[in-house]
C-alpha cells in the first residue's frame, strides 16, 4: 500500500505546536532565518521556479512563474493568502490554521522576503472562527518574538500580517473576487487581464497564494530543491504519464470524503492513482465505487473505469478533469448520480455572484432542469428528426424515423455548454466559476447518461447498478481522449 | 401596524471596547473601505443583526455612502438584515455531508422546534417563536471528513446523529 509522507502535516498532532516555543523546537522559523541570512530574494524565487511547485488552491499554476510576473519596480506589493477554503470536499487548510498556524506564518515570511512584500493579508473564510483565533494568536506571538514587524531579526526586512474575515461567499475564493472582497466590496471577480500579479489589491501588484502552497515553502527552503523535486511518484510504469517537462513535485494534502471507511486528510506524494488513494482511506464504504470526484465539486467526475487515473495536475488534465483543490469525494453503488448533481447544482446556483448573465441565469436554469428530472418530470418527446441533405440520403422535407428524444438532457447540456463550453474550454463568463458549473453538469450527464434517461423514462429517480449506470469506456468522451490514440487499448 | 412604520430606530453606536477594536482594524488598510467586512462582523456581534441604523453608523465610520454598505451586506450570506435567534444553527447540506445523512439531522431539528429552514429573505420562518434558535442550511463547512457537521454560532459539531444533535441543543442555555 502507498505510504503517507507527512511533511506539511508532520507535526500537526504535536501538543501545543500552535505556540511559538513548541513550534520553535521543531525547526520553527529556522528555515526563514536560513532564507534571510543565506539567500538573496532572487535566489529564492529561482528555487521556487526550479522546484516545480504548483499552486494547491485550484488552478495548479506554477508558483515560480506567477512570481516572475510581478513587476519589482512598483511599490507597495501585496500578498493575499487564500484561506477561503470553500470548495466542497476540501478541508486541509482548516487543520493548518487551527493546529499549526506558525507554519503558515513562516511560509508567508519566506514568500514576502523573496518578493519584497511588506504587507500580507490572510483572507480567512468567515466560518473559520477557531482558525482565525488561532492564527491571530500566533501572529501576535510572532510580533512579540520579533519575527514580524519592523526590521525583522535586524535584517532590515519589514512585514505585517493581518487576518481578514470573509462572510460566507464561495466566490471570494476566486483570486480577484477575494481582492474585491478584501477591498470592502461585493466579492465579484474582475475581468482578467490585468492579472493580480500586475494589478491586484488596491491596484498594486499582488500575489494570491493558497495556504497549502505557502506551507510548502519552509520545507523547500530547509531541504533544498533537489530534495523537493525527488518527492512525487516516479513515473514510467503506465501509459498515462505526464510529460517529464512538467513534473508534479512535492506532496499533496489529499482530502477524501464521502463513501470511504476512513475519510480524512492524507499527505501523499503527488501522482498516486484514485484506486490507491481509496485504499489508503480504508477502502470504499459499501460494495464498490460508482463514481469519484477528483478535485472538489467543480471537477468533472470519474467513473469506476477511470480509477487508474493518477491524481496529479497534469494527468487529470489529460483525463479531461482536474486535481483542483484536491478534494476527493467517493460515491458507492447506492448513490444516484442525478441526485448528486442536483445537490451540487443547488450549491452553484446559490453561489453565483450574479455579474454575468450566462452564469446568473444559466446556473439556476441548470439546477431547475436537474430538479425537474429528479422530481420525475423530465421532458421527453417522440419526434421525427428532419433529414436534410444528400449526405443523409434524403431530400429537403424528408423526415426520418420516429425517435425517442430526451429533450431535457439535450437542453441541460446545451445550457451548461453555453455558460462555458467544456469541449473547447472557452467560457462566456468573467471568471471560471462558469466552468465549475458546466464541468460537473456535462460530465455527470455524459458519463452516467443511462441514469438520467432512466429517471426521465420512469418518472422517478432510479438508481441503476454500477455497470448499467455508467457509459462504457468506448463511449466515454474523456476516456477516449486521455492518451495518444495510437497507444489506446481498451481495458481488459 | 402604522406605529411600526413610523417607528424611528434608535441610532447604533459601538461600545467602547468595540470602538477601540475598530480603531485598531482601520489601521491595517490603506483605504478605510477595506475595513468593511471586519467592521460589519464586529457590529453584528454587538447588535445581533445589521439594521439600517447599523449600516448608517458603519457608513459614517468608513466615510462611505450608506448604499455601499447595504450593497455589501446584501451580498454576503453571513450578514443578517433581520433579527435572528440567539443560536444560529447551520446544517451543512453539501454533497459530502449529504452522503453522510445530513438530511436526518436537518429534519430532526425542524421537527424538534417545529420550524422551517430559514432563507436569506425570510429568516422568521426558520426562527423559533422565543427567538432562541434560527435554523439555516449551509454550504460545505470544510469539515467533510467528519460529516455530517453543524455549526451553532461559532462552534462546530462533528459526526452528528439526531440523538447527538438533541444532546447539544438541549445543553444550550
Ligand atoms: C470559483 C472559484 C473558487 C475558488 N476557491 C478557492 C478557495 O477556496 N481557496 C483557494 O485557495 N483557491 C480558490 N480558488 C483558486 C484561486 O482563484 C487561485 O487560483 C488560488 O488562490 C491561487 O493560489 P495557488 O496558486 O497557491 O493555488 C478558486 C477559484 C475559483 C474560480
Ligand atoms: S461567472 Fe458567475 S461567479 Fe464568475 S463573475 Fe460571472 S456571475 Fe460571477
Ligand atoms: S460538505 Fe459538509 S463539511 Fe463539507
Amino acid at each position: 500500500m502507498v505510504q503517507e509522507r507527512r511533511i506539511l502535516y508532520e507535526h500537526l498532532d504535536v501538543p501545543d505546536i500552535n505556540t511559538f516555543d513548541v513550534f520553535r523546537q521543531y525547526d520553527g522559523y529556522k528555515r526563514f532565518e536560513k532564507a534571510i541570512k543565506e539567500y538573496q530574494p532572487d535566489d529564492i524565487c529561482d528555487m521556487v521556479m526550479k522546484s516545480g511547485l504548483k499552486g494547491r488552491g485550484g488552478a495548479g499554476f506554477s508558483t515560480g512563474l506567477k512570481w516572475s510576473f510581478v513587476p519589482r519596480d512598483i511599490e507597495p506589493r501585496y500578498l493575499c493568502c487564500n484561506a477561503d477554503e470553500s470548495e466542497p470536499g476540501t478541508f486541509s487548510n482548516r487543520y493548518v490554521l487551527e493546529r499549526n498556524p506558525h507554519l503558515l506564518i513562516e511560509g508567508i515570511l519566506i514568500c514576502c522576503y523573496a518578493m519584497g512584500i511588506s504587507t500580507a493579508y490572510v483572507y480567512i473564510r468567515g466560518e473559520f472562527t477557531l482558525g482565525k483565533r488561532m492564527l491571530d494568536a500566533a501572529i501576535e506571538e510572532a510580533y512579540q518574538q520579533g519575527y514580524l514587524g519592523k526590521d525583522i531579526l535586524g535584517s532590515g526586512f519589514d512585514l505585517d500580517i493581518y487576518s481578514h474575515p470573509g462572510a460566507g461567499a464561495y466566490i471570494c475564493g476566486e483570486e480577484t473576487g477575494l481582492i474585491e472582497s478584501l477591498e470592502g466590496k461585493r466579492g465579484q471577480p474582475r475581468v482578467k487581464p490585468p492579472f493580480p500579479a500586475v494589478e491586484g489589491l488596491f491596484h498594486k501588484p499582488t500575489v494570491v497564494q493558497n495556504v497549502e502552497t505557502l506551507c510548502n515553502l519552509p520545507f523547500l527552503m530547509g531541504n533544498g530543491v533537489e530534495w523537493y523535486t525527488d518527492i512525487g511518484r516516479t513515473y514510467g510504469d503506465t501509459r498515462f504519464d505526464p510529460p517529464q517537462s512538467d513534473p508534479n513535485t512535492g506532496t499533496k494534502l489529499y482530502c477524501i470524503s464521502g463513501d470511504v471507511n476512513k475519510p480524512g486528510v492524507y499527505e501523499l506524494d503527488l501522482g498516486l492513482t484514485a484506486e490507491e488513494l481509496i485504499e489508503v482511506a480504508g477502502g470504499v464504504r459499501g460494495e464498490r465505487v460508482k463514481a469519484v470526484i477528483p478535485g472538489g465539486s467543480s471537477a468533472p467526475i470519474l467513473t469506476h473505469y477511470e480509477l487508474e487515473c493518477r491524481l496529479d495536475f497534469t494527468s487529470l488534465t489529460l483525463w479531461k478533469s482536474m486535481l483542483g483543490s484536491g478534494g476527493i469525494i467517493v460515491m458507492n453503488e447506492t448513490r444516484n448520480i442525478v441526485d448528486c448533481l442536483l445537490n451540487i447544482m443547488k450549491f452553484y446556483a446559490h453561489e453565483s455572484c450574479g455579474q454575468c448573465t450566462p452564469c446568473r441565469w444559466g446556473t439556476p436554469w441548470v439546477r431547475d432542469i436537474v430538479q425537474r428530472i429528479a422530481d420525475g418530470e423530465g421532458r421527453q418527446t417522440t419526434m421525427q428528426r428532419p433529414k436534410f441533405g444528400v449526405a443523409e440520403g434524403g431530400r429537403w422535407g424528408d423526415t426520418g424515423e420516429m425517435e425517442e428524444v430526451y429533450e431535457d438532457l439535450d437542453l441541460l447540456e446545451s445550457v451548461a455548454n453555453n455558460i462555458a463550453n467544456v469541449d473547447t474550454m472557452t467560457w462566456n463568463t468573467i471568471c471560471v466559476f462558469g466552468i465549475a458549473v458546466s464541468w460537473p453538469a456535462v460530465s455527470y450527464l455524459r458519463k452516467f447518461r443511462p441514469e438520467f434517461e432512466a429517471a426521465i423514462r420512469e418518472g422517478k429517480l432510479v438508481t441503476l447498478s454500477v455497470e448499467e449506470a455508467t457509459v462504457p469506456p468506448e463511449e466515454n468522451y474523456a476516456y477516449q481522449q486521455r492518451i495518444v490514440p495510437s497507444l489506446f487499448e481498451a481495458p481488459t | 401596524m402604522s406605529n411600526e412604520l413610523i417607528q424611528i430606530e434608535t441610532p447604533f453606536q459601538f461600545s467602547e471596547e468595540n470602538q477601540q477594536e475598530f480603531e485598531r482594524l482601520i489601521q491595517r488598510y490603506p483605504v478605510k473601505e477595506a475595513a468593511m467586512l471586519p467592521t460589519l462582523h464586529l457590529a453584528q456581534k454587538q447588535a445581533g443583526y445589521i439594521s439600517p441604523a447599523v449600516m448608517e453608523h458603519v457608513a459614517e465610520l468608513l466615510e462611505l455612502p450608506v448604499m455601499k454598505v447595504k450593497d455589501v451586506v446584501t451580498f454576503y450570506p453571513m450578514f443578517f438584515e433581520e433579527p435572528v435567534g440567539k443560536y444560529v444553527i447551520r446544517v451543512c447540506y453539501t454533497l459530502p455531508c449529504a452522503l453522510r445523512d445530513c438530511k436526518l439531522v436537518l429534519e430532526h431539528i425542524k421537527q424538534k422546534f417545529d420550524i422551517d429552514v430559514a432563507s436569506e429573505t425570510d429568516l422568521a420562518k426558520g426562527t423559533t417563536p422565543d427567538e432562541k434558535f434560527t435554523l439555516l442550511k449551509s454550504e460545505c463547512l470544510a469539515s467533510c471528513d467528519v460529516a455530517p457537521v453543524v455549526m451553532v454560532n461559532d462552534d462546530l459539531y462533528k459526526n452528528l446523529t439526531p440523538e447527538k444533535m438533541d444532546e447539544i441543543l438541549d445543553g444550550l442555555e
